[in-house]
């Protein structure tokens, strides 16, 4: 197989290494034709905050690496900065299983991350506009798509939060029935208290109060996440029509007692249970909470072990994930190998046909009767004559080297205005 | 009654011919088979909720509904062999409310896409039918004072009324093992997969209001049917009196949580006793007490 993959990302450099190579999209939609003028027949650029990855389908894969590499490094100008060695290469059938890893959301910092399917989708289809991805990217790409699509519904390699404040408002979930009609209480405003801030504003939380020792940080914090702030000597009196607490504050004692939140059961204006979430430390609510009736009380020390159970789930369904990359690359090399020269000739006589049946359909009232038929005999000989050596010339095709073959299809494709296969299928879309 | 809606009256018309022969072996095989394929929904529902298995997740629903289906095949036909609606002893009862239990559960999933608590609910179908299999007799005289429209609404409103209490005394129980997973910090297949506590208590008190509304319906017929026949009250039915308790206690959940703010982990634990006094009531009365309700 002649694709040739090079790329940077989190297990081979640094992030300040990372984002010297970091591709906007304009920078991406203008390095793709270049790619194209030097290195290979196809090309697909994308670029994310942990890796930048450079596909081409190349005539001579061994030969064309370095060029690869030192393309990557002058189109971001960092030529002499950035050390080659910290790039990585994959050839052949190497480089579609790492496409399919990548795709999955097995080779991510954060294993399972979802993101990912949808950055790659996004790179396929800036090529695509910029018209460098062909009958090969297509295919590769829907295929990445369909691995990317089969590892999150077959599997559970995106299931569980594997972060702190993520793991917070997965919890809150499994409480409320959607958090649209329910209010939120910060106390504090570090960066985990604006992490769970900002996952509950993205849950489309209907209230946010944020409070903090010093209010301009709280003021700071409420406008970045639509909430409103509240002096920190009077948010207890906001908690009776509270659902939700989020505490994160650098305190000597607790700011909210079990014999606080039992008054506070009494007096509450809402129906559901309440939920507080502890992740200062020193803790900040007393532990005894926890005893109370429909009141949910989670500590640091639980999400933490929310997060390492998750993320030991997830590491456990790599070989499932593994065995779905295999039956695609396993399809995708059978397809490679056939190069499918049926659908190209179909296209191409089913242009001829359809040019033919409506000039004729145009002229037939010219012929008399007892013509129209020969007419119709002649002109599809005439078809066919014209069409018989370019079939030939494809079919036997087959022992030639598969760049060849791929550039005799392009070639065909471009000349007669072919489409290229970019077909959506519902399960590769 | 709910067979009715899933057979149409040509189809009935079909199967009464055509058991008309020997109703005993075609009603016989279906007592068999019956508990068989809820036991097998059941087990494909278990494995798609604790081992993710495609397979399962894939054919629960289709099961589901072919069970469903034949269970209404059954009902009708063991109502067209015997002449009378499978209503008049305590075991016909239990497979009319395995019945109505499937059947509300399969129309809750079709309708909400929810597919999580299927197991739970269908272990309750499948218990009813197994004791209804092994303990129905046949019974071809039915007495003249059940044939009556006052009667059939009174047993429609009694059984849909129990169906709703199982379907409140479940969603109940899941809501307890939900609150104790997440009140003990253990976040397994049970957190996962089970709906969020606040919607399993949406349930419970959906189904609870249903229950409170039928079991009412179910008593004023039951008493207007009875004056009717008897020209009389007869108020010491232990039936009966288990049916108005109950029928009290569920009035006592809804305006406690309407009032007094009852809500969460107490009235939960109030639909799993209202349950449990039900099926004594249904059961128990049913067989060591004479009364009215003991008809055989």
């Amino acid at each position: 197989m002649n694709l040739v993959c090079v790329g940077i990302s989190h297990h081979t450099a640094p992030l300040e290494t990372r984002e010297r190579l970091w591709f906007s999209d304009q920078e991406v939609r203008t390095a793709l034709p270049r790619a194209i003028q030097t290195l290979g027949t196809e090309a697909v650029l994308y670029s994310t905050c942990n890796r930048t990855e450079l596909y081409a389908l190349a005539i001579d894969p061994a030969a064309a690496v370095e060029p690869m590499k030192q393309f990557l490094l002058a189109q971001k100008g960092v030529a002499g900065t950035v050390p080659p060695e910290q790039l990585f290469v994959h050839t052949g059938s190497d480089a579609v299983d790492h496409l399919f890893r990548v795709a999955s959301g097995i080779d991510s910092m954060v294993l399972g991350d979802v993101q990912i399917l949808a950055q790659v989708r996004v790179g396929y289809q800036t090529a695509v506009e910029q018209g460098t991805a062909g009958l090969f990217m297509n295919r590769l790409f829907q295929l990445a798509s369909r691995v990317g699509k089969r590892a999150r519904t077959e599997t559970t390699i995106g299931e569980g939060a594997v972060s702190v404040s993520y793991a917070a408002v997965e919890l809150a979930e499994r409480i409320f029935d959607g958090l649209r009609a329910k209010t939120a209480l910060v106390i504090g405003a570090g960066e985990t208290a604006e992490l769970t801030a900002k996952h509950l504003q993205g849950r489309e939380i209907g209230k946010l109060i944020v409070t903090n020792r010093t209010f301009e940080k709280a003021n700071a914090l409420a406008q970045n996440v639509g909430g409103t702030a509240v002096p920190f000597d009077q948010w207890m009196e906001h908690l009776p029509a509270v659902d939700i607490v989020i505490s994160s504050v650098e305190v000597s004692r607790y700011v909210l007692m079990a014999a606080d939140v039992a008054r506070l059961q009494k007096i509450r204006r809402t129906d559901g249970p309440l939920f507080l979430i502890d992740i200062g430390v020193p803790r900040n609510l007393d532990p005894e909470i926890r005893s109370l009736e429909n009141v949910f009380l989670y500590d640091l020390d639980t999400l933490n072990q929310m997060v390492a159970e998750n993320l030991q789930k997830r590491g456990e369904q790599i070989p499932k994930v593994e065995s779905i990359i295999g039956e695609v690359l396993k399809e995708l090399v059978e397809w490679y190998g056939s190069l499918e020269v049926n659908p190209t000739i179909g296209a191409l006589t089913e242009m001829m046909e359809r040019i033919r049946s409506e000039e004729l359909a145009r002229h037939i009232n010219r012929f008399e009767q007892k013509d129209r038929e020969l007419a119709e005999l002649v002109t599809k000989r005439i078809v066919n004559k014209i069409l018989h050596s370019p079939i030939v010339n494809l079919r036997n095709g087959h022992s030639r080297p598969v760049a060849e073959r791929l550039q005799r299809m392009h070639a065909i494709r471009e000349l007669f205005g072919l489409s290229h296969g970019t077909r959506n299928d519902d399960d590769d879309a | 009654m709910a067979p009715v809606s899933v057979v149409s009256p040509a189809t009935f018309r079909y199967i009464r011919e055509e058991i008309k022969g020997n109703p005993a072996i075609f009603v016989d095989i279906f007592n068999i088979v019956l508990p068989i394929l809820y036991f097998l929904t059941v087990g494909t529902y278990g494995r798609a909720f604790f081992s993710d298995a495609l397979w399962a997740k894939q054919l629960k629903t289709k099961l589901l509904s072919i069970t469903v289906t034949l269970h209404a095949v059954y009902l009708i036909a063991r109502t067209a062999a015997f002449d009378h609606p499978p209503v008049t002893t305590i075991f016909e009862i239990f497979s009319v409310l395995a019945f109505s239990v499937a059947a509300t559960y399969l129309f809750i999933e079709v309708r909400s896409h929810r597919k999580e608590t299927g197991y739970f609910i269908i272990n309750i179908a499948f218990f009813f039918q197994t004791a209804s299999s092994i303990f129905i007799r046949d019974i071809n005289q039915v007495p003249e004072i059940l044939r009556s429209n006052l009667f059939g609404i009174h047993v429609t409103a009694a059984l849909l009324g129990y169906a709703a209490i199982t379907i409140a005394g479940a969603y109940g129980f899941l809501y307890l093992m939900l609150y104790h997973e997440m009140k003990a910090s253990r976040f397994g297949v049970i957190y996962k997969k089970l709906p969020n506590l606040e919607t399993l208590e949406r349930m419970t008190m959906t189904a609870t209001r249903m229950a409170f509304v039928l079991l009412g319906t179910a008593i004023v017929f039951g008493l207007v049917w009875l004056y009717h026949v008897f020209s009389t009250l007869y108020f010491a039915d232990p039936k009966l009196i288990g049916t108005v308790l109950i029928w009290a206690l569920y009035g006592i959940i809804l305006a406690a949580r309407r009032s007094s703010g009852w809500k969460g982990r107490k009235v939960m634990m109030l639909s799993i006793v209202g349950f449990a006094v039900s099926i004594f009531s249904l059961t128990i009365i049913n067989i060591f007490f004479s009364g009215f309700h003991k008809f055989y």
